[in-house]
């Protein structure tokens, strides 16, 4: 799958009209100065050996470099991946842990003000423009109230941790830095309830549609009948069978979220994989939208593992026939 | 019910507490007793090398790490003297000699030598990158000679009098210090992406790619400080969003901004504690027609084009911020002459030009690509749309990204009937526009119009090797006549250059030779109130 993902990014990146290396070499560069950085990387052999070339870096863990930035591209997937990363986590977390309850309510409480508000909040989610929300999130809360950071990941006196994990939340708690962590959270609170929202929205509606669907079933009705208390049939029993299709949307929304964080960013000036991948396009820089690319497949592929291994967890009856 | 509203009201109470207040910040930043400025700017700094590349950040940061041989300075620019104290220049402007400074001295406490000026210029002709172009065609490694340690000489394979408008962008690096993080062979490429080599009046303190970049000033700056209220340094953090930008500097977070839309600026400059430095540029913007293909090959048809479209219209996009073009050379450039007669909106008179092309009733459609996202240039579009209707030509609006349009420009065949292109020349020597218009630039974004006149082309070649201004003065006024009367572009306007500026940065000097939000940071001072 992922050299099925490989072949097809290099095939498009390398159809797009436009020649990098005169990109590279800048507006006013001549002929032989676009030949001389050409030559440099490699752009002036045929395809077929520029692929061959790309495929054996990738097996060595060499994804080439950036025409753009003139860094390796795996320096700068080190650099820009885990703020991303952090970002992405973070909103699903908390999408999930606002989402799923509060669609949960709204299925409990059918046709009632909180079904109505929280129905009211998932259209939102899905119809209002995240770049828009978050606009004016930043001028509510951080230009007219003052309350929070306008952008970036931390104050502009402040220094990073030295990386350990390049996380920062995870580094700054690592080396016990608990101002920056403070900080690093105070700039996080806007992008990710931003980023979050959308994805909540979603996780809402399908767990609503979910929850009111199981909540008709026989073993429901059984349950409430033999006296266990509705806190325990919805939580303990509609919900846990409610959960399978969620999680199939928390798998897919996390590989979209992944890379779709461009707007955000770009918002929040949040130094990701996203506004990397959209510099590089708009440059023509292969090398970079070919890396992260492989780098968003593989954590897509990843999530959804992870999401299958879920279903087994939820669902015992999943988890034994994969075993038989 | 009553379970829900307690779960409700946990949750918001948890959200507000989770919430930390952040009080806004001062006007500007402090480390210990310095004042550091704040620019808030939309684009990286990819890499710092004077070797390999430039664009307005780059340069930026370029000229606050590095020194030249000679600066721009003020408006009309004019050249000074910096690490040369001063230079002559042989009868037939082949022979360059400078004579350098004897108390220069790079960060690293080297003295700035007539070997290091060499090797700077080899390497950047070696790198063949950057400003390499400027020089190339007439500078080889083997005619520059260190006489001594103070003196240096170039020789050029043939005169060429524009050669000190291009000493500007000819940075000095430290070649020990280079040389001792050269990785194979690369001379120093992949260590001065991020790190600095040079004697500027800044040196580098941080530097977080695609995040923020902090120079600090360098105390004991062989120069000398404009003023003692100097800034102590310059962040320049990256925000990349308009919006963000305007309101960073509302709230104090950024001293200056750059990149506003018009309106923006405008809302800004009426906000107390802020001010919009407003300069005419030399930023042309035209409309290239490609005089090679048809349709726009008809001379007559581009005439018709150039005299129906409302020029007014292109000063109340940028809210009056922008002056008309007079001539296809930039007013900041030397020699300009306003050309008798250049296209103003004049109905009869395009309709007169079109009656004599191939298409005296019109009834074609002409293809305007622009860049896709910029708002002022699909303005343009809708305006030639309305202007050229009333000709009975159809217009077609194409959105290109950058590099789509670049590669459509570079090759007759694919070039646009009109594209919308603005330029910065690099130089105020008028050999830096004149030259946008020879057979040698094709291929090159602002060359989109393949323009073909031998006998321009001729007047370029000449006038580019006489060593007298009086000699040369004569022949650009006679290339930008030439060029008017060929109509290969709709020649547009000079968009104004502004910036938003909290009020206590002072000592602000603008040069229109310098890029697009480019500012000088070494006169700025920071006066706190």
């Amino acid at each position: 799958m992922l050299f099925g993902l490989l072949c097809l990014t290099f095939a498009i990146s390398h159809v797009m009209p436009g020649d990098p290396a005169r990109l590279a070499a800048g507006p006013d560069a001549n002929e032989s100065m676009v030949e001389t950085l050409r030559a440099r990387y490699g752009l002036d052999r045929p395809l077929g050996v520029q692929f061959v070339r790309y495929l054996g870096g990738v097996v060595t863990g060499d994804l080439g470099q950036s025409l753009r930035s003139r860094n390796a591209v795996l320096d700068d997937l080190v650099r820009y991946f885990p703020n991303t990363f952090e970002l992405v986590t973070l909103a699903l977390l908390l999408a999930v842990v606002v989402g799923v309850p509060l669609g949960m309510l709204s299925a409990v409480y059918q046709n009632t003000w909180i079904d109505h508000v929280t129905r009211v909040v998932s259209v939102s989610g899905v119809a209002l423009p995240a770049f828009w929300l978050g606009l004016m999130l930043q001028l509510l809360v951080g230009l007219y109230l003052g309350w929070l950071p306008l952008g970036g990941r931390l104050g502009l006196t402040a220094t990073p941790p030295a990386p350990i994990t390049h996380l920062l939340f995870v580094d700054a708690l690592l080396r016990g830095e608990w101002r920056t962590f403070a900080d690093a959270v105070a700039h996080a609170v806007l992008p990710v309830v931003t980023l979050c929202f959308p994805a909540l929205a979603s996780i809402m509606r399908v767990n609503r549609a979910e929850m009111l669907e199981t909540l008709r079933q026989d073993y429901i009705v059984t349950a409430r009948a033999q006296g266990f208390s509705g806190f325990r049939v919805v939580t303990r029993y509609a919900l846990r069978n409610a959960m399978i299709p969620t999680f199939t949307m928390i798998g897919l929304r996390y590989g979209w979220m992944l890379g779709g964080t461009v707007l955000i960013e770009t918002v929040f000036d949040w130094p990701g994989i996203g506004l990397y991948a959209v510099n590089a396009a708009v440059s023509s820089d292969f090398q970079p939208i070919m890396g992260v690319t492989l780098v968003i497949g593989l954590n897509f592929m990843l999530a959804n593992l992870l999401v299958d291994l879920a279903y087994g967890w939820l669902d015992p009856r999943i988890r034994r026939a994969s075993v038989a | 019910m009553k379970t829900v509203r307690i779960l409700l009201l946990g949750l918001l109470t948890l959200t507000l507490l989770a919430t930390p207040a952040v009080a806004p910040v001062p006007a500007f930043e402090r480390a210990g007793d310095r004042k550091i400025l704040v620019f808030a700017g939309r684009q990286e700094v990819p890499t710092i090398d004077p070797s390999v590349k430039y664009d307005w950040s780059i340069r930026m940061m370029q000229q606050a790490l590095y020194d030249a041989l000679v600066k721009y300075v003020g408006n009309p620019p004019e050249i000074v003297p910096w690490l040369a104290e001063r230079w002559e220049v042989s009868p037939d402007a082949k022979t360059w000699t400078f004579h350098l400074v004897k108390n220069a001295r790079f960060h690293s406490g080297d003295p700035v030598t007539a070997e290091a000026v060499r090797w700077s210029f080899a390497r950047t002709l070696k790198l063949n990158q950057g400003p390499a172009w400027t020089l190339s065609d007439f500078l080889k490694e083997d005619g520059i000679k260190v006489l001594n340690d103070q003196t240096i000489q170039f020789t050029l394979t043939q005169p060429y009098a524009p050669f000190l408008s291009w000493v500007p962008w000819w940075y000095v690096m430290n070649p020990k210090q280079v040389m001792a993080n050269e990785q194979a062979g690369d001379l120093g490429q992949k260590w001065l992406t991020d790190n600095a080599a040079g004697s500027g009046p800044f040196k580098i303190k941080r530097w977080q790619q695609g995040v923020l970049y902090e120079i600090e000033a360098v105390d004991g700056y062989w120069k000398g400080w404009p003023s003692k209220d100097h800034v102590g340094g310059v962040i320049l953090k990256l925000v990349r969003e308009s919006a963000a930008q305007r309101a960073a500097l509302l709230r104090g977070e950024a001293d200056i901004v750059e990149g506003l839309s018009a309106d923006d600026y405008d809302q800004v400059a009426k906000t107390p504690g802020i001010v919009v430095p407003n300069f005419p540029g030399m930023t042309t913007f035209g409309l290239k027609m490609n005089t090679q293909k048809a349709p726009t090959n008809d001379a007559n048809l581009r005439k018709a084009v150039a005299h129906a479209f409302d020029y007014d219209s292109l000063i109340k996009i940028y809210n009056g911020n922008a002056i008309l073009q007079t001539s296809p050379f930039p007013n900041a450039t030397r020699g300009h002459v306003a050309v008798p007669g250049f296209p103003r909106q004049d109905l009869a008179k395009a309709k007169e030009f079109l009656a004599k092309s191939a298409y005296p009733n019109g009834g074609i459609e002409l293809e305007y690509v622009y860049v896709q996202g910029l708002e002022e240039e699909r303005k343009m579009g809708l305006v030639l749309i309305d202007n050229l209707g009333k000709l009975n030509l159809k217009v077609k609006m194409v959105p290109l990204t950058w590099p789509n349009m670049v590669a459509r420009g570079a090759k007759v065949e694919s070039s646009p009937d009109l594209m919308a292109v603005f330029t910065t020349p690099l130089s105020t020597d008028p050999d830096a526009v004149a030259y946008q218009y020879h057979r040698n630039s094709y291929g090159k974004y602002y060359a989109s119009s393949f323009y073909q006149n031998a006998d321009v082309w001729g007047l370029i070649e000449r006038a580019r090797t006489l060593a007298k201004w009086e000699d040369r003065a004569p022949l650009y006024a006679d290339i930008q006549k030439r060029i008017a009367a060929d109509a290969p572009e709709l020649f547009g306007m000079l968009a104004n250059r502004r910036w938003g500026m909290r009020d206590h940065v002072k000592g602000f000097v603008f040069s229109p030779v310098r890029f697009t939000g480019e500012v000088d940071v070494y006169p700025l001072t920071i006066v706190a109130k």
